[in-house]
């Protein structure tokens, strides 16, 4: 009996036209297949193929290990293929690499079935699935739905159907006949009009190849360029060009869950050291600079222990338990008890902390909270109703209160927000510990699910730390977060199951674990996304499209030759693209942590902040002092080249790759800059011009040493002070000549926009991290941050983190050279007033006629007549407490640090240190009082070694 | 690449007196069959007196419109030969009064010249909006100013006080800048419009690029008012290929501050130069 059942032709509208001419290499793979099904299947009736597959030992589940944080690895058995001719050899390789594989962290094992171009069998998937534990993807080309039982009876757990064979309602047909016996289908596309078919199944698994099967070229753009095409729930599959794990890390950045490799583990020597090279790679990076990023998530309104399960596994914040009578996911008092049983008992994993128990309430009295607190034992209650802030002290418990947005976008956003915001202040001050945003007007009091105007959200978010509540879900909560910059995501039926009416709903495990894992996802290597309120104004916090800082956008803006105004508009537009490009930003941290020792250490200096206390109190200003004082030292003098520069030489480097330019040219005063540009330029293979004034040659001889060892060329300047000034000004004459292949590395965040923003971004890393270090030594963000400021790098790259917390005190050194009453020193912000130098406008030391005075400092890295546009900006405002150490401060403090921690501090970095004690004593600026206990975070910005010859003068000068 | 916002009416500095007087000069020299002569003296160098010597030598020599290079500390525009005459002018005292007074003499001397002082942002505008030296310079009888980094994208509060006080502000195109951008350069220009001829700072070449008429020929196309064009250009040969291609103007520089020697005072051999030069100017084949 020969009952094949055959499929609806194609129609013809939605297919691709035949490319006359052209090699169509699916099409005659495709074509062969279908003559073998009839050669070999046409034996077998459909039904005896159901039989054998319902006789198959249960599928391996897969879908649940994509879910999971990062991206996996799918590793690929084949014997050969069009593209890269004979791979394996034996049947006995196809099973040793199965199990290499596995034990390399494969999340399954894809293997090619396909006879005649790839060499492979149903056999070789039966052997591969018999071998090892994990499930097992039918690389076939499937013409027939009859291949499906086959497919599932020889052991596979998925199958590959691919778009480009079939029509839309085809392809629909084939993923629910696999759907239906256990075969989850992994839908393959290689182009848009594909992806559109494939996007119309109902299949969980999208793949996205860069090889076009048709004429077999490879585009390693192309599945990076579809991935933004497919909703964040599904779970997306890059397929093809993987040259090494980098680009596997980069597919992880851009959202995919999982590749699919084949060549690049064959070409590897050991196939388990191979795959797991790629699983690591593809692993979420646990990155200090990350934290404050990483959004708070609830699964609210979970009604059973699967519920509870999901959440806790999933890895969420915390679990909304509903006991709001009435409302659709409403628990008694026992179940709730009972869910928050389980949910104590199940140990979170990976060192996590246990989701935090909420219980939901609107509007429920004192006498129903109290009774709610005593049995349930919540760790946060939660007021979703109209309740006054009289009532939190009243609720016994941390109490989150939800305020209500209108559902729809209303006419005056700025209004609506502003009286939003004056609600959530005045909780916040009625002892509120969390504030989320829903939108209201549904039948029940709280929440309708429905999403609220992002542009309400948003203008919300930026005055208050909200949770966001309403509509969301694994498709909608990347962008949610992205939008605005909320601190936290809340969803309930956003991840529930599809339910009759009257049943209540219940949570999908798989819709949980993928919220959490997009929403965790969302704004890694994403270092610039807005995260959280920063309640000043935002002209100290980012650059207009002129260029221009500060409350009055006073400082910045791009005063330059007309021959760069082109250059810098194109470093404008490339630059702005790559730093919303998450592949960028993984790339660079990825260079920064295994070739620059990323992220450096955070060190407490107890012997000097004993001193540093004492010597406050010999002070004797009119600060009250703390009575304690703990100093945190970030170690920036332990980065690879030891100083913070290297931070911004290798974002640089990276970025001029990425403007198609050859040469790079950079200007140093320490050299410290110099020396870390010749290295990123030696790891980047492009050849590297520094511009060094004569004097800093003399007294910073090391580092020339050290950039000429690197094979950069350094070019002395005579002209001018024959310092950092000059050094500039002929790197730019240099730029104006040679703009066409040239990049200038610019060292610090000052110059023409985009300049200050781009170095500011590269070294905001410093503070990120010191942020997430204090936090975890010490619970909390400190009470000051401190850094010393020649242009301000190493200062703003300190301090951007914390400009937007009011309860952290920022503040600055300046170099005072021989004492600011001199004239004679560096103090561009003390000492200086409004110019234009170097091509934007901000502090700097000038004479009444404009022309520049040259700085003086004992210090190369501070002796620069001017300073940064941001951190003019923040000055002028009133944000940044002010600071000098003189010449003699800074060797004092120098000795000081190396005599009480064992740590030589560059000079620029001693006079930060120089300048603590007085700051404390506040005799500097400020002078308001401390807390008892108080925590300073000092960006120690670099290493001694380079100044030790004017160091040991000056201890000669001492006669000590 | 978006550029500068077009001018709407009402803007840039072409409708001030001072640009009419640069103008006037340029088609003067134009409707006599060649192209305007813009040299360049260095206030204050090496002293006072020299170069008030040298700015009327130049005149005299065939200047259609004089710059004057006011000394600055930081000129990242300018090569060798002109850093070192700002730092020998500051070193000898010149300051913005000296220049000024210099700009004073030179109109009283010789009125019928415009004057067009070039200079760098923070010694007009600074931290401020360029009010007290556009006062100062128009006092003074300069016609225009030149700004070195100053392009029309940071320009336009200038530019309006420079309107009020009848000034030009002449700005730059460059060869790297693009087509469009180029118009609009142009459209906000006043008086003249300065074309840079290669891709680079100031200073003598013994040779200019080879695309050096093909860019004069699009700039002068685009421009609404007369182009001239400077940096590298030293010698006859120089100013004959520009003029040819259609230049309104040349502007000379470096190579006439080389011409002054190393003691900055031979005058007389800068004179010659200039007037080698100004015999190149002729656009007669």
């Amino acid at each position: 009996m020969t009952v094949i059942e055959r499929l609806d032709p194609p129609a013809e509208d939605d297919l691709e036209p035949p490319r006359t001419g052209k090699r169509n290499v699916v099409a005659e793979i495709a074509e062969r297949r279908r003559a073998d099904i009839r050669d070999e299947m046409g034996r077998l009736s459909l039904d005896d193929h159901l039989a054998i597959a319902a006789a198959t030992p249960a599928p391996r589940p897969i879908l649940d290990r994509l879910a999971a944080p990062g991206l996996h690895v799918i590793a690929e058995i084949k014997r050969r293929s069009p593209s890269a001719g004979q791979i394996a050899a034996g049947d006995d390789d196809i099973v040793a690499r199965a199990r290499a594989y596995e034990a390399g962290g494969a999340a399954a094992i894809s293997v090619l079935c396909e006879p005649h171009w790839f060499g492979g069998s149903v056999e070789d998937l039966r052997a591969v699935r018999a071998a090892v534990a994990i499930p097992v993807l039918a690389k076939e080309f499937v013409v027939e739905s009859i291949q499906l039982p086959h497919l599932r009876a020889a052991g596979a757990d998925l199958v590959l159907l691919l778009a480009v064979l079939h029509s839309k309602r085809e392809l629909a047909g084939l993923v629910d006949r696999a759907l239906e016996i256990g075969l989850e289908p992994l839908v393959e596309a290689h182009d848009e009009r594909e992806l559109e078919r494939a996007l119309a199944t109902s299949a969980r698994l999208i793949g996205l190849n860069n090889r076009d099967l048709r004429t077999l070229d490879v585009d390693t753009e192309r599945a990076v360029r579809l991935r933004s095409l497919v909703p964040d729930d599904r779970l997306v599959v890059a397929e093809s060009g993987v040259r090494d794990a980098a680009t596997v890390a980069g597919w992880r950045a851009v959202g995919f869950d999982a590749a699919l490799v084949g060549e690049a583990l064959v070409r590897a020597g050991d196939p388990r050291a191979a795959v797991a090279s790629f699983v690591e790679a593809g692993r979420e990076p646990s990155d200090p600079a990350n934290e404050a990023a990483r959004p708070f998530v609830k699964i609210c309104g979970v009604t059973d222990a699967d519920g509870v399960l999901a959440a806790v596994r999933a890895g969420a914040d915390a679990i909304g338990l509903n006991l709001v009578p009435g409302t659709p996911r409403a628990l008694s008092l026992e179940e709730a008890v009972e869910l928050r049983r389980v949910a104590r008992a199940l140990a979170p994993t990976g060192g996590r902390a246990a989701p935090q128990i909420v219980a939901i309430t609107a509007d429920a009295g004192e006498e129903r909270l109290a009774e709610i607190v005593a049995a349930v034992d919540p760790d946060a209650v939660q007021l979703s109703g109209d309740e006054p802030s009289s009532l939190i002290p009243k609720v016994g418990r941390a109490a989150w209160k939800a305020l209500h947005l209108p559902a729809d976008e209303p006419s005056d956003v700025a209004a609506a927000a502003a009286s939003i915001v004056a609600l959530g202040r005045e909780h916040l001050a009625g002892g509120a510990s969390r504030l989320l945003l829903d939108t209201a007007g549904g039948p029940h009091p709280g929440g309708t699910g429905i999403r609220a105007a992002p542009p309400l959200v948003a203008a919300i978010a930026r005055e208050l730390p909200v949770t966001l509540a309403g509509g969301l879900s694994s498709a909608s909560v990347g962008d949610a977060l992205r939008l605005a910059p909320v601190v936290g995501v809340d969803v309930a039926s956003g991840v529930e199951r599809p339910r009759e009416a009257g049943q209540r709903p219940t949570k999908d495990p798989l819709k949980v674990a993928l919220f959490v894992k997009r929403a965790r996802a969302a704004r890694l290597d994403r270092p610039n996304a807005p995260i959280r309120p920063t309640p000043v104004h935002p002209g100290l916090v980012e650059a207009d499209e002129a260029g221009r800082w500060g409350e009055d956008r006073a400082f910045g803006g791009r005063y330059v030759p007309e021959t760069l105004m082109a250059a810098l508009r194109q470093l404008e537009d490339e630059y702005y693209r790559l730093r919303g490009d998450p592949r960028f930003w993984s790339d660079l941290r990825e260079l920064l942590a295994r070739f620059a020792g990323r992220p450096t250490p955070l060190y407490r200096a107890d012997r000097f902040a004993y001193e540093a206390l004492e010597r406050a109190i010999a002070a004797e200003g009119s600060a009250r002092l703390p009575r304690r004082l703990r100093v945190h030292l970030k170690r920036e003098d332990l980065a690879h080249t030891g100083a913070h520069k290297i931070n911004n030489a290798l974002g640089q480097a990276l970025l001029t790759r990425r403007l198609g330019k050859t040469r790079v040219i950079a200007e140093t005063g320490a050299g410290q800059h110099g020396v870390a540009t010749a290295t990123a330029c030696a790891l980047l293979g492009l050849p590297c011009v520094v511009y060094m004034g004569d004097e800093d040659i003399e007294r910073q001889e090391p580092n020339v040493l050290r950039m000429r060892a690197l094979g950069a060329e350094v070019r002395a300047v005579h002209s001018g002070s024959a310092t950092l000034k000059d050094a500039i000004n002929e790197a730019m004459r240099d730029w104006v000549t040679n703009v066409e292949t040239t990049h200038y590395v610019l060292g610090s965040a000052m110059g023409p926009h985009p300049y200050p923003t781009i170095v500011r971004d590269l070294q905001r890393r410093i503070g990120d991290e010191a942020a997430a270090q204090v936090i975890a030594a010490e619970g909390r963000l400190p009470d000051l941050a401190l850094a010393c400021v020649g242009g301000g790098s190493n200062a703003i790259g300190l301090l951007a983190r914390f400009i937007g917390e009011p309860e952290v005190r920022i503040a600055i050194t300046e170099a005072a050279g021989d004492g600011i009453e001199t004239g004679r020193h560096a103090a561009a912000l003390a000492g200086g007033s409004p110019g234009i130098l170097h091509g934007a406008r901000s502090m700097m030391l000038q004479d009444r006629d404009g022309q520049v005075v040259e700085a003086v400092s004992a210090s190369a890295g501070l002796d620069y007549p001017g300073v940064g546009p941001q951190i003019a900006a923040l000055a002028a405002a009133g944000r940044l407490e002010l600071s000098a150490a003189t010449d003699d401060d800074a060797f004092e403090a120098m000795r000081w640090l190396a005599r009480t921690e064992g740590i030589l501090p560059a000079l620029e970095t001693a006079h930060a240190l120089a300048a603590l004690p007085r700051i404390l004593a506040g005799t500097e600026a400020g002078g308001s009082d401390w807390p008892e206990e108080t925590v300073v975070l000092i960006g120690f910005s670099g290493r001694g070694d380079k100044d030790l010859a004017p160091f040991g003068r000056w201890i000669e000068a001492q006669g000590s | 690449m978006s550029a500068v916002a077009t001018a709407p009416a009402g803007t840039g500095t072409n409708d001030t007196a001072g640009a009419r007087r640069i103008a006037n000069a340029f088609s003067a020299a134009n409707d006599a069959g060649r192209a305007a002569l813009v040299p360049y003296v260095v206030a204050g160098y090496p002293d006072a007196d020299s170069s008030f010597e040298a700015a009327l030598a130049a005149v005299d020599a065939g200047a259609d419109v004089l710059e004057l290079g006011m000394p600055y500390s930081d000129p990242l525009a300018d090569g060798a030969t002109l850093q070192k005459a700002s730092q020998v002018a500051l070193r000898n005292g010149a300051a913005l009064d000296g220049s000024l007074r210099l700009i004073e003499r030179v109109a009283a001397a010789r009125s019928g010249v415009p004057i067009v002082p070039m200079g760098y942002a923070n010694q007009f505008i600074g931290g401020g909006n360029g009010r007290e030296a556009a006062i100062r310079l128009a006092s003074a009888g300069a016609a225009g100013v030149i700004v070195a980094d100053l392009t029309p994208d940071e320009g336009r509060p200038f530019e309006a006080i420079a309107r009020e006080h009848d000034l030009a502000v002449v700005y730059l195109v460059a060869p790297t800048t693009p087509p469009e951008r180029r118009a609009e350069i142009a459209a906000r220009s006043g008086g003249f419009l300065y074309c840079v001829s290669l891709v680079g700072i100031t200073g003598a070449r013994d040779a200019l690029p080879p695309s050096v008429g093909r860019l004069v020929k699009d700039v002068v196309a685009i421009s609404p008012v007369p182009v001239g064009v400077g940096f590298g250009v030293s010698k006859p040969a120089h100013v004959r290929a520009i003029a040819k291609a259609g230049a309104g103007g040349v502007v000379v520089a470096s190579a006439l501050v080389d011409a002054l020697g190393e003691s900055g005072r031979d005058i007389d051999r800068m004179a010659r130069l200039v007037r080698d030069l100004a015999a190149a100017t002729g656009r007669a084949a």
